[in-house]
C-alpha cells in the first residue's frame, strides 16, 4: 500500500475520505479535510480519484431504456380505479 | 377508501401524474440493478407503482418522495424478488480489499491523474452496471442508493430499515468490492496491463 502518511491530519483524511466526499461527515471533520487538501498533494490526488470514480459509476449505472409495455401498463393504472385489495 | 383515494380524487392523481411517472426511468434503472434482469425489474417497477398509487394519499406532499418511493420499490424487491430466488443472503464481506485497491493499481505508477481516470472513462456502461450488479445484495444496495441515486446515509437508512451505522459499513466494504469488480473488469477488456500488483 502506498498511503502517504506524511503526518496524522493525512491519517485522518485518507481514513474519512468517503463520508467526506458523502458530505457526511462531522461539521469540524469536513472543515478540517478541506483545509488539509489544500496544503496537500496526495491527499488531494486521491480524494479526486476517488471523487471521480463516483461520478462514473453513477453516470455509467443509469439510462437503462424502459421498456415501452413497462410505461403503458403503469399508465395504464391511472385510468381505472385500482383494484381493491 | 384510502387505497382508492388516489385514483377517485382527480387532484390526486394529478400530483400523483406530475411527480411520480417521471422518476419510472431511475426506478426501472435501480430495479435492473437490484434484480439484474429486466423481466423481475418490470415486475418489481410496476408492483412499486401500483403500491404508490394506492398509498399516495398517505404521502405526505412537501416530504421526500423520492425517498418513499425507493423505500417501496426496495421492499417490493426484497418481498416479491428475492424470496422467490432465495438468494443466500452473503453476510461475510470483502474483508481482504484495501480502501485504495483501484488507485494504488492505476495510479501510484507516476502518471497524470488524468490518464488513471481515462482508464476508468473507457470501461463501457455495460461493465460498470456489471461491476455493481456482482456486488452482494447487502453490499449492492448501498452503493447503489448511495452512489447511482444520491440519498443520504439517513435516507438509506430509512429506506432500507436498516441502522446507519451498518449502512455506512456496508456501504465502506460495498465500494471497496466494487473497487475490485471494476478493476477486474478493466483488465479483462484489456483496458488495463495485467501485472496485478
Amino acid at each position: 500500500m502506498t498511503t502517504p502518511d506524511c503526518e496524522p491530519n493525512c491519517e485522518e483524511t485518507l481514513r474519512e475520505i468517503g463520508s467526506f466526499l458523502d458530505g457526511e461527515a462531522d461539521v469540524s471533520v469536513q472543515e478540517k479535510i478541506s483545509v488539509h487538501l489544500s496544503d496537500c498533494n496526495p491527499c488531494m490526488e486521491r480524494a479526486e480519484f476517488r471523487r471521480h470514480v463516483k461520478i462514473m459509476v453513477r453516470s455509467k449505472c443509469t439510462g437503462d431504456a424502459v421498456p415501452p409495455a413497462l410505461e403503458h401498463r403503469i399508465r395504464a393504472l391511472l385510468e381505472e380505479p385500482p383494484a381493491v385489495s | 377508501m384510502a387505497q382508492t383515494a388516489a385514483a377517485e380524487d382527480p387532484a390526486l392523481r394529478e400530483r400523483f401524474e406530475r411527480d411520480v411517472l417521471p422518476l419510472l426511468p431511475s426506478l426501472y434503472a435501480a430495479a435492473m440493478r437490484m434484480t439484474r434482469n429486466p423481466a423481475d425489474a418490470e415486475d418489481v417497477v410496476q408492483d412499486t407503482y401500483l403500491r404508490a398509487y394506492r398509498g399516495f394519499a398517505g404521502f405526505e406532499e412537501g416530504t421526500n418522495l423520492k425517498a418513499w418511493l425507493y423505500r417501496i420499490l426496495t421492499n417490493s424487491y426484497i418481498n416479491t424478488y428475492r424470496k422467490r430466488q432465495r438468494e443466500p443472503q452473503t453476510v461475510e464481506g470483502p474483508d481482504d480489499i484495501d480502501e485504495w485497491y483501484l488507485y494504488d493499481r492505476l495510479g501510484g505508477r507516476n502518471v497524470e491523474l488524468s490518464a488513471e481516470t481515462e482508464v476508468l472513462d473507457r470501461i463501457p456502461d455495460e461493465a460498470v452496471k456489471g461491476a455493481l450488479e456482482s456486488l452482494p445484495e447487502n453490499f449492492r444496495l448501498p452503493v447503489l442508493l448511495a452512489d447511482v441515486e444520491g440519498f443520504s446515509y439517513k435516507e438509506i437508512a430509512e429506506i432500507m430499515e436498516t441502522p446507519i451505522g451498518t449502512v455506512m459499513s456496508r456501504l465502506h466494504r460495498g465500494r471497496k468490492a466494487l473497487q475490485k469488480a471494476l478493476w477486474d473488469t478493466a483488465k479483462e477488456r484489456g483496458l488495463v496491463d495485467d501485472d496485478d500488483a
